[in-house]
């Protein structure tokens, strides 16, 4: 949907931190929504742990900076990180030009892909995240 | 024709003295990763001369080059002629300001420590779990960096201080603000006066601050004269580490950077080492060290106005790292461990750290093996 200026498309799932994440075979693919890489500003580091740190869902486990704000990037679901996009380490602005496609963060093994149900989805589930989200930092 | 701007005023010989020599461009970081001859000081001393001339006006076309310097002071150290180029440009920053042209991420930092009590304009600072604000002989001061961006590093800083049994208090501290006279504004006097009533409610006689960038300011800064004059001395941790012998070794080969704000700036260079070199025997220098060092690219507020030229010249940096195979690059500066850990390629497998946080890792392991 396109709500206010800000594109999350229905189809997938996301972590209310503003990660997407959809399924891509037997992984997960996550990334950085529009809502976020709009707040954030351009992106100047993105923290690539190596494969096969072990995720815990809620848990804090990377980093990602613009030039005024560091965010924290939380695991959507219990499991492994399993890659990497290595093109945000020289350029991560893709996560600015291209957050849903060149600029995807994160693959994920989960330990159960159901736990992905728990994550908001569905447009009217989105729809009042982000209209709520909008609110609050517009008064921030 | 009578000097319209207060660089001018004061430096009008020195950027006359620039005799384009262009030793400056060898050393300069930014020209280092640009290439851009208007960023390099001697470009920047002809843009001026320029200005003084009334060629050219010092506004927003000058902005790109003017406040593109990270004052690592590469430049000064190399001039065979004299010319105080970061000094130069501070005050032509200063200049700018005043006649309404500036970067906006500077205009935008003054008017964060307006509202907040730190560079980021968070509100909650890491939370290190000890007390604040406490009668202790010693304030440790951890710096904007250390609290917001690198609390890993200042964990490690505060446990070692915890097992050398120190008498030290934290403090609700606040930005010491001295980036502002470096990107065109003064200190925040407020701010600066928290810092001072602070440290001086806890009746502590010394001051050890995890950021060379602070400990420069408090002891440079006629805004924090208050602490000199009533007795409190003001040290980085390098300084007050270079006493122990912690009774730990690594074989591992180990290397460091010097922070501008330590080496350049205040002379601190053999200090962190007689450190290092306790319990690293297979230390190795940089190609470049000491007042020669590169800049890791994080000073002058070009990380957070010229970010990506930033992490480019941080990766400069790494490459010598990688050119003297040291698996542990050691740094006294958060700053620097900031830019340069960011910078870091995957590929590339050696350790970034403070000599702290690597002391701690070492004193870890030995308790693990017993």
């Amino acid at each position: 949907m396109e709500l206010q200026g800000y594109n999350l498309p229905d189809h997938l799932y996301y972590e209310e931190n503003h990660f997407w994440v959809k399924e891509e075979g037997d992984e997960l693919v996550m990334g950085m929504d529009d809502f976020a890489q709009k707040m954030a500003g351009e992106i100047v580091y993105v923290q690539l742990p190596e494969e096969g740190k072990k995720l815990k869902v809620g848990k804090k486990f990377a980093k990602i900076e613009s030039g005024k704000w560091l965010g924290k990037v939380f695991a959507p679901v219990n499991g492994e990180l399993v890659g990497v996009n290595e093109e945000l380490e020289t350029n991560p602005a893709l996560i600015n030009e291209d957050c849903y496609g060149k600029g995807w963060m994160y693959k994920i093994k989960p330990e159960d892909k159901a736990e992905m149900n728990l994550l908001i989805h569905g447009v009217e589930a989105v729809e009042k995240w982000l209209l709520a989200e909008i609110e609050k930092y517009a008064k921030e | 024709m009578e000097a319209k701007y207060d660089f001018e005023k004061k430096f009008r010989e020195q950027v006359l003295q620039c005799s384009r020599c262009g030793f400056c461009q060898a050393v300069c970081p930014v020209y280092g990763a640009t290439l851009r001859p208007a960023y390099n000081a001697r470009g920047k001393m002809l843009l001026l001369k320029e200005v003084m001339d009334g060629k050219i006006e010092l506004d927003d076309q000058l902005i790109e080059t003017i406040f593109q310097c990270t004052t690592c002071a590469s430049c000064a150290e190399n001039c065979p002629s004299g010319v105080n180029v970061p000094e130069i440009i501070k005050l032509a920053r200063k200049d700018m300001v005043r006649i309404g042209s500036c970067h906006p991420a500077f205009k935008g930092m003054r008017e964060v420590l307006q509202n907040h009590t730190n560079i980021y304009a968070e509100d909650e600072p890491e939370d290190f779990g000890r007390e604040k604000n406490r009668k202790a002989s010693v304030v440790f001061f951890v710096g904007c960096v250390g609290l917001y961006r690198e609390d890993e590093s200042t964990e490690a800083t505060l446990n070692l201080l915890d097992r050398l049994e120190v008498d030290y208090t934290l403090i609700d501290e606040v930005c010491c603000t001295g980036v502002l006279e470096d990107v065109g504004y003064q200190i925040n006097e407020e701010l600066a006066r928290k810092n001072i009533d602070f440290i001086r409610a806890t009746g502590a006689k010394t001051v050890i601050t995890g950021c060379p960038y602070c400990s420069r300011t408090f002891n440079s800064k006629p805004q924090y004269a208050a602490l000199k004059d009533t007795g409190i001395r003001v040290i980085h941790i390098s300084q007050f580490l270079k006493d122990f012998d912690f009774a730990v070794k690594t074989l591992r080969k180990v290397t460091y950077h010097d922070p501008c704000d330590l080496g350049r700036h205040c002379g601190i260079y053999e200090e962190p080492r007689m450190t290092i070199r306790k319990f690293a025997p297979n230390f190795v220098e940089l190609p470049h060290h000491h007042a020669d060092a590169l800049c890791c690219g994080a000073g002058g507020g070009v990380r957070g106005a010229y970010a990506k030229n930033s992490i480019a010249m941080a990766r400069r940096r790494l490459q010598e790292v990688e050119e003297v195979g040291a698996d542990v690059l050691l740094t006294e500066c958060n700053s620097c461990v900031h830019n340069l850990a960011n910078a870091k390629l995957r590929k590339q497998k050696f350790k970034v750290c403070t000599t702290t946080q690597f002391i701690i890792e070492l004193l870890e392991e030995a308790d693990s093996s017993g």
